[in-house]
């Protein structure tokens, strides 16, 4: 039987328990190992199947034990957010407050529209150049002309661990200067939160600093993340305030994960959530199938059959199987012809795939993380002030993609929000123009986060195929294909799917809409046009391919 | 009380009255899908108040026993009541092929006018009454019966085919369980399993008893299940509940000397505005509290689910309302089995297996439709996060894990570790512990001193009393907020099952509230007991 001290333990015994911590405790700090007992390197590598690796581990009391990690090609991928607020521009220009979080690494990809999640050596950069500051963190990334800094803002050497003998040597363990975060953290927020994405078999070291609400002074707002559809999910690391901890304004939480099954989460605070995802804290999040890794001239099928050889990725007679067998086939991996690297004017890029389908059914060219949401700026103006809101009376009146509606969804580039300092802050980094490779396929990963009603988006002149829904690929336990084709999908808050749309057969240079028919909702507030829709467009016969970075159309390779 | 944010009080007083009012019931708080069973029902329709966890007292219609049904069922679970109202009405559990009479008794007041029952997904036959539009009905104080072949296994719904646009918003529904007929191919693979023999093993705490109503939801082996949950989703416009109840109380004296109205046809149910919703007729927390708990007398039903690692989870969702509700399980995907009692099944059977695979879709939130029903199953183990849930590989650590065909450590159910994901045996979480648990691992806890703690959390990322409390060892973390769930009582793993259309887990504008449950995957030392 479990002890009962815990309730014996007097008030006295707790004030000193909580004292005797480590006196090297730290607010805000951020985790980022370079390596792990499961990951030598931080660099994901090719799937080439399952290895074995025993590792030796030593007791507290001296004694050792091995343990038996499996090793899949994984690496070691980290982010850290602020959790704060901020100010979003809608379509019709009239800024809304936010509760919301904002990059704290990764800046330069994220202001780019591209995923923040950055391996552990590109992660942890110190902020200091000598004993400067860099400009870059300085100054924040408010639009991407020149920036390149993808460090997580406010790590410096850890002097103290240093023996007093100043930054030469000092670790880079963690350790950060608190005023750097603040100056960019504070008033930060970013609508949809800071994007992420990993690989399969990474471990995910995702750190939240809670930087307070500068707006709104009298609240003390924690904040959390919850990773939500992770299956098997830790209740310490499920980010639900009630089942676990809470992060207090001047603290930072790193939640770990080793990457779950490959499709499209996504992430949110889950602190109050009908107030907190209503008033801006909701991101997106994917983790990409190993198929991808699979090495070229080599087969998927053989591949997923290599899957089979780890109890952690085999099907199994488990009814959670997440990817069925297809029928026996020999589609091979290979470069991708149809994406561009314009720096060069060539492909590297191996082809690119939804989910470890053995077939290549989910291959796609570029991907086009897509979030629906819904802003009623009764609801965030009252947040601003001290009132309190009215839940069952919110009426969205703004119609988001990726938090803009039309027409700054076909907007490109980042858009910057003027700030209660004066400063320009990039606050919505995510355009949703979706560009086509001619003859290829875009994946749309679509998450809504809407917190009162369903939303539907339909596709004029382009068929969606739906191949996964909820994360997980539309396969049944008996390998057959599940995945169709419509015009329209429809969504609750709390619930992604992921579309393939195929620009096979149509002509070069074409536009199609992405709208929403739920027509109330292709509205800005008062402008009776705009709201839930953006823009569909085949890359034109002169540049007929895409660059995945960029999302631009690009020439042909060379 | 509606709840204000002008300072960190409401929030923390918010977080202790949840605390609360779910420890008081905290030791008797458990689930099951309770039901009355039998092949002929007497229900009637009546009025009467049910209650909110805002204080309201909301006049409502529901069905009710008006005589004592054959039996309940689960037989385990203590206290069965069935009412004269209640909402939702009485579960008819029933077996499949059996011929079900229904007779119902027009009990609402008379401006109600006349009610009826519709059973989709069954071939009815109605007798007395009169004729309505969509069925016979039952005039006031009058009587119908209904009778049907319970041919199709699973999980239905009922509701009223009268002005249900009224009488439905107004209470009037409830669901069927037609426990399956079993091959004996399906009951011998469904039976004596691992989680049979480990729920009959005395962990220390006593022998659990089965709560199920079969031990497959389906003739089908991949549908074999430990435990079940009926929840169901509605919500109410007050509204329309008050237009309801002054008409049915209206006097002419009280109504300054006119005519009182002579029906319901005056009550506006449009534009719709619920501001209450509903698991199983309760918000949260009054969700949580035991099912045929005294101070709900017509909301006699509860949503409260608890598992142990492993167990499979047998979850029957019927959407009772007008809206749909998208139903979030924290924790795992769900993987649907059926609609409306039609399992999802593969075309083709495999060759060398003898029957179809399943084929519904893995969901991390199951929205409900109204007047759907479906079933789908759900288990959580530890499975692939990299780190011991029990946190093993301490000193003196004597636990072993032998991986079954899927991983799992089914080999032994009568250890504390049973069905523990073996891959991830003896696999530090913590860099550097505090306490007796392994160290090697990636991460740092937290300073206590920055973070909040939750009712629900455990005290450590581990599960289990024994766990945590060698995990934070002389320094504990402050204890306070564990009340829900502290090392040393139930010491679970809690993952919140909630509408994630997220305004509707407030109760009248109230956060927390709403459709929302803790679901709690408990340790093998904890005895799961929803009897109580």
């Amino acid at each position: 039987m479990f002890s009962t001290r815990l309730y014996r333990c007097g008030l006295a015994t707790l004030l000193l328990c909580a004292l005797a911590l480590p006196a090297a405790a730290q607010s805000f700090r951020v985790q980022c190992p370079s390596t792990t007992t499961l990951h030598p390197t931080d660099v994901t590598a090719n799937y080439t199947g399952p290895t074995i690796v025993p590792k030796t581990l030593t007791r507290v009391d001296g004694s050792t034990y091995t343990v038996n990690y499996t090793d899949n090609g994984g690496g070691i991928k980290c982010q850290q957010i602020s959790g704060g607020d901020g100010f979003a521009t809608m379509a019709d220009g009239t800024p809304l407050y936010l509760f919301g979080f904002g990059p704290l690494s990764g800046m330069a990809d994220q202001v780019s529209g591209l995923p923040g999640t950055q391996p552990a050596h590109v992660f942890n950069q110190s902020n200091l150049l000598g004993s400067t500051v860099i400009p870059d963190v300085f100054i924040g990334a408010p639009t991407p002309t020149g920036y390149t800094f993808n460090g997580a803002v406010g790590l410096v050497p850890d002097v103290e661990a240093n023996n007093g003998t100043g930054t030469a040597g000092a670790p880079l363990s963690g350790h950060v200067d608190p005023r750097l975060i603040m100056d960019v953290g504070v008033m930060n927020a970013n609508m949809p939160a800071p994007l992420m994405a990993i690989d399969e078999d990474d471990e995910f070291f995702q750190t939240l600093t809670n930087v307070g609400q500068v707006k709104r002074p009298a609240l003390f707002e924690q904040h959390t993340e919850h990773f939500h559809g992770y299956p098997k999910a830790a209740t310490f690391y499920d980010g639900v305030p009630d089942a676990s901890v809470a992060i207090n304004i001047g603290g930072s939480f790193s939640y770990y994960y080793l990457a779950p099954d490959a499709g499209t989460y996504f992430w949110h605070c889950h602190i109050s959530p009908p107030e907190h995802l209503q008033m801006g804290m909701v991101g997106q999040l994917f983790v990409r199938p190993r198929q991808n890794r699979v090495p070229l001239g080599h087969e998927l099928y053989s591949s997923l059959m290599l899957q089979q050889g780890d109890l952690r990725t085999r099907c199994g007679t488990d009814f959670e199987c997440s990817s069925p067998l297809p029928p026996v086939n020999h589609v091979q991996q290979t470069i991708n012809t149809r994406v561009t690297d314009t720096k060069t004017n060539t492909s590297t890029q191996p082809q690119m795939y939804a989910y470890n389908d053995g077939d290549g059914t989910t291959a796609y060219d570029v991907e086009y993380p897509i979030q629906i949401h819904g802003f009623d700026p009764n609801f965030h103006f009252v947040g601003m002030t001290f009132n309190p809101e009215s839940f069952s009376d919110i009426k969205d009146k703004y119609f988001l993609l990726n938090g803009r509606s039309y027409p700054d969804t076909v907007q490109p580039g980042s858009m910057t929000t003027q700030s209660t300092d004066g400063t320009m802050h990039s606050s919505q980094p995510l355009p949703t123009i979706i560009n086509i490779p001619v003859g290829g396929k875009a994946l749309l990963r679509i998450a809504d986060l809407d917190v009162t009603e369903y939303q539907t988006l339909a596709s004029l002149g382009i068929a969606m195929r739906v191949v996964g829904l909820n994360a997980r690929l539309l396969r049944e336990l008996a390998g057959n294909d599940m995945t169709y084709r419509t015009n329209s999908i429809t969504l609750a808050g709390g619930e992604s799917l992921d579309v393939i749309l195929d620009a096979t057969g149509l002509a070069a240079g074409q536009k199609f809409y992405l709208y929403t028919p739920n027509l109330d909702h292709l509205a800005n507030d008062a402008e009776n046009f705009g709201g839930l829709m953006t823009e569909i467009n085949i890359c034109p016969a002169n540049l007929p391919n895409i660059d995945p970075q960029t999302k631009l159309c690009a020439k042909k390779i060379i | 009380m509606r709840v204000t944010k002008t300072n960190n009080m409401a929030r923390q007083l918010r977080i202790a009255t949840t605390a609360a009012a779910a420890s008081l019931l905290a030791a008797a708080a458990h689930a099951a899908a309770p039901g009355i069973t039998g092949t002929s029902f007497h229900l009637d329709a009546q009025a009467a108040y049910i209650t909110q966890p805002d204080g309201a007292s909301i006049y409502s219609w529901g069905y009710g026993c008006a005589s004592p049904p054959g039996g309940y069922a689960p037989t385990a679970v203590a206290g069965a009541t069935c009412p004269d109202m209640q909402l939702p009405g009485p579960t008819l559990i029933v077996n499949q092929g059996a011929t079900v009479t229904v007779t119902l008794t027009n009990s609402l007041p008379a401006q109600a006018g006349r009610t009826s029952m519709l059973f989709p997904g069954f071939e009815v036959t109605a007798s007395g009454g009169v004729d309505g539009l969509l069925t016979k009905e039952a005039q006031t104080a009058g009587t119908v019966t209904y009778t049907f072949k319970a041919d199709s296994p699973g999980t239905h719904s009922y509701y009223s085919g009268t002005q249900s646009d009224l009488q439905v918003e107004m209470g009037l529904y409830g669901a069927i369980i037609v426990v399956p007929t079993l091959s004996g191919r399906v009951a011998t693979a469904c039976s004596n399993s691992s989680n049979d023999r480990a729920r009959a093993h005395d962990f220390g705490t006593g022998v659990e008893q089965d709560f199920r109503l079969a031990s497959a939801a389906y003739d089908h082996a991949a549908t074999c299940y430990d435990r079940e949950y009926l929840f169901q989703l509605s919500e109410i416009d007050p509204k329309i509940h008050l237009a309801a109840e002054a008409i049915a109380t209206c006097t002419t004296a009280g109504n300054g000397g006119a005519s009182c109205p002579a029906n319901m046809n005056s009550v506006a149910t449009e534009q719709y505005h619920p501001v209450y919703f509903l698991v199983n007729g309760r918000s949260m927390p009054d969700d949580m509290d035991p099912n045929y708990a005294s101070q709900y007398p017509h909301q006699p039903y509860n949503g409260n689910p608890h598992m142990h690692p492993g167990e499979t989870t047998l979850l029957r969702i019927i959407g009772q309302g007008r809206w749909q509700h998208p139903l979030h399980e924290h924790g795992n995907h769900v993987r649907l089995l059926a609609r409306d009692g039609n399992l999802l099944l593969a075309p083709n059977v495999l060759e060398g297996e003898s029957e179809p695979r399943l084929a519904g879709p893995l969901l991390f939130t199951t929205t409900t439709t109204p007047g759907q029903a479906m079933d789908g199953i759900f288990y959580w183990t530890g499975r692939g996060l990299n780190w011991d849930v029990f946190g093993h590989g301490y000193v003196g650590d004597p636990s072993v894990c032998h991986p079954d065909a899927n991983g799992y450590y089914t080999e032994d159910p009568t250890a504390q570790n049973y069905y523990e994901w073996c891959g991830d045996h003896n696999k530090p979480l913590e860099a550097h512990p505090f306490g007796n648990v392994g160290n090697g691992g990636p991460m740092t806890l937290p300073d206590p001193n920055i973070v909040a703690n939750g009712a629900w959390y455990g005290g450590s990322p581990y599960l289990g009393g024994e766990a945590t409390t060698r995990a934070v060892g002389t320094t504990p973390i402050p204890p306070s907020g564990t009340i829900a769930n502290d090392p040393g009582g139930e010491a679970g793993f809690a993952f919140m099952w909630h509408s994630h259309n997220e305004r509707e887990i407030t109760t009248n504008n109230i956060f927390p509230g709403g459709m929302m449950m803790m679901m709690l995957v408990d340790p093998r030392a904890y005895l799961i007991d929803e009897s109580k």
